[in-house]
């Protein structure tokens, strides 16, 4: 029982966007006209755009969560507990506050000299930044607990320095939980609508946010079409990471 | 004098893991650290190694103090409890980390490598990762990767712990051998096991609650130890209590001929392997009696000391007394000695 209505609730959207991505009219019960005209909207002039301007923010903005998540980890090792907490609190607000309310509060502090960033794409880079970096801290930090002192300990008395230490023992063992988190937050990332919606400039407008504005507009068969874009680059990139990921955990 | 420590102390926030170490391990000489867990075993290890910041005292390496340096630059082979291989690195990777670090010639690291496998027996695993091995070939791997830099100091974090009984008893005589191939290194090694210590150490210092108990010659340790804490945590001993009357010892009111009476509050200290059971002797009650294979252990009460058990180990193959019979038990003069009562 709770499997059909789990089926209802979690696959049939995923159908009817399918199904509507790919018809001309849906009137009846059932959609009609099959034609692919949406999808070839959905993969050329603007729509296109909006595609690789996902892509870019999300690898952009995955990547510098990454490498700023995994820094701050590996810093509040050895920093003291208090600043510590603080930091964790940090890291962790953009989870908790509503990703609107963090849109409204890029916008109002890059809206004026020196950090003129409103209408530029960095604001949305960073937007991302912002919201995916309480994941990738999360998970390195979590993989970094689990991992022993011993063996950076060792390391060092070989005669390592500290940053042949980081570079070659350190951050290889913490590889599958970075690629981890870079997954995670990529797939984040080409989802966002909340903040992104608060502060894109027209130049820059996402893959979900194009889907917003032309559902808005009435064009539901084209956002469908865009949807299922969206859906697709997304499990290719994730099942790409996760392979990277699997390689690392052989290894 | 390849290693000094001096008055050497460790807090970690306020509890205090070792206080006032005095020690130092000649070159060539294997010093065992024995202790139960939490003694500072381990913590005066760390200290050497530079892993943990002593809050006072010194330590000097080849007469070089090195209290302030930190661990890449002290050149100390370690050898930690769970081996702490590089999980992402081959065997041999592992082994030329240290040289690799160094910057040495990439003939030489190569050619080392080889030598130090070679020495462990672990040339055909080379190529090998970490989680394909044994727990006693990463043991071997990590011993051969401390000892590829030619470190002065080699340190051993119970490094046996890990492995069960009959892998352990293999590892014991492959560290002899090592010892032997490495003449000139001063070795400190980490134990909880007397059987360990007494097998590998040239001294033995044993420690208690943060303290070092005593230390001396592996040997003048067991034959005469110096403290009752050292003489039951080192070998088992049976510790009795004494009276001393004039120049008479006396164990629940029979007097023990020979045995030389000193000052002080003092128990009477024999091996169980020492005790025998035969005629003219202590009476006691036979309590229980554990077949161990070459030997049998038996556990008596003396009559008049209710609350002491006397462990006596006989060698099998003779008829034994039954569980509850009356035994006349023999303690031989030169195998007993008294040791200060001190706190046990």
């Amino acid at each position: 029982m709770f499997a059909i209505v789990l089926a209802v609730l979690v696959l049939a959207p995923f159908v009817v966007v399918g199904a509507a991505a790919f018809s001309g009219s849906w009137n009846g019960v059932f959609p009609s006209d099959p034609t692919t005209s949406h999808l070839r909207d959905a993969l050329s002039g603007d729509e296109l755009a909006s595609l690789t301007v996902s892509l870019q923010t999300a690898l952009l903005g995955g990547l510098l969560a990454v490498v700023f998540g995994t820094w701050a980890a590996l810093a509040s090792r050895t920093a003291s507990a208090p600043l510590v907490r603080f930091t964790d609190a940090l890291y962790h607000l953009p989870i908790a506050v509503p990703s609107v309310v963090v849109g409204l509060g890029l916008l109002v502090a890059f809206s004026r000299p020196p950090l003129l960033l409103n209408g530029t794409k960095w604001i949305v880079v960073i937007a991302h930044l912002v919201l995916m970096v309480a994941f990738t801290y999360g998970t390195v930090a979590a993989a970094l607990q689990r991992t022993d002192d011993a063996y950076a300990d060792v390391a060092a008395s070989l005669g390592a320095s500290p940053a042949r230490v980081l570079w070659q023992v350190r951050l290889p063992m913490l590889r599958p939980a970075i690629v981890s988190a870079a997954s995670l937050s990529v797939a984040l990332s080409m989802g966002e609508v909340g903040a992104t919606i608060m502060v894109y400039p027209a130049s820059w407008r996402t893959l979900p946010v194009s889907v917003f504005a032309l559902t808005d507009r009435g064009q539901t068969f084209v956002a469908a079409a865009e949807s299922l874009v969206l859906l697709a680059v997304t499990v290719v990139l994730v099942v790409t990471l996760d392979r990277l990921r699997g390689r690392a955990v052989e290894r | 004098m390849t290693v000094q420590l001096e008055d050497v102390t460790v807090h970690f926030g306020r509890t205090c893991a070792l206080e006032g170490l005095n020690l130092t391990v000649a070159a060539g000489e294997t010093v065992a650290l024995l202790g139960p867990s939490g003694s500072g075993k381990s913590t005066a290890l760390k200290a050497v190694a530079g892993f943990v910041r002593p809050s006072r005292g010194r330590i000097r390496i080849a007469g070089v103090d090195v209290t302030d340096v930190p661990p890449a630059k002290r050149g100390i082979g370690v050898v930690v409890q769970q081996y702490a291989l590089f999980p992402h690195l081959r065997v041999a990777d592992n082994v030329a980390f240290g040289l690799r670090a160094a910057r040495r010639p990439k003939a030489e690291v190569t050619r080392r490598v080889a030598e130090m496998l070679d020495m462990v027996g672990m040339s055909t695993y080379a190529r090998r990762f970490p989680r394909e091995l044994s727990g006693g070939q990463q043991q071997r791997v990590a011993i051969a990767r401390a000892l590829a830099i030619r470190p002065p100091v080699l340190l051993l974090d119970d490094p046996l712990a890990a492995l069960d009984a009959q892998l352990r008893a293999d590892m014991l005589d492959e560290l002899q051998k090592l010892r032997r191939e490495v003449p000139d290194v001063a070795i400190v090694y980490v134990t909880h096991d007397q059987a360990e210590a007494l097998a590998l150490a040239d001294r033995i210092a044993v420690m208690r609650a943060a303290r070092l108990v005593d230390i001396a010659p592996s040997a003048d340790l067991y034959a005469a130890p110096p403290s009752a804490f050292t003489a039951s945590f080192l070998g088992g001993a049976n510790l009795l209590p004494v009276e001393v009357s004039a120049d008479e010892v006396r164990v629940a009111g029979h007097p023990l001929a020979g045995v030389r009476a000193k000052e002080g509050n003092n128990l009477l200290c024999i091996r169980p392997h020492a005790v025998r059971l035969g005629s003219g002797g202590l009476p006691a009650r036979l309590l229980a009696a554990q077949w161990r294979g070459a030997s049998s252990r038996l556990t008596c009460a003396i009559d008049g000391l209710p609350d002491v058990r006397v462990h006596i180990d006989v060698p099998a193959g003779g008829p034994l007394p039954e569980v509850g019979a009356q035994v006349s038990m023999v303690l031989p003069p030169e195998a007993c000695s008294l040791v200060p009562a001190g706190t046990r």
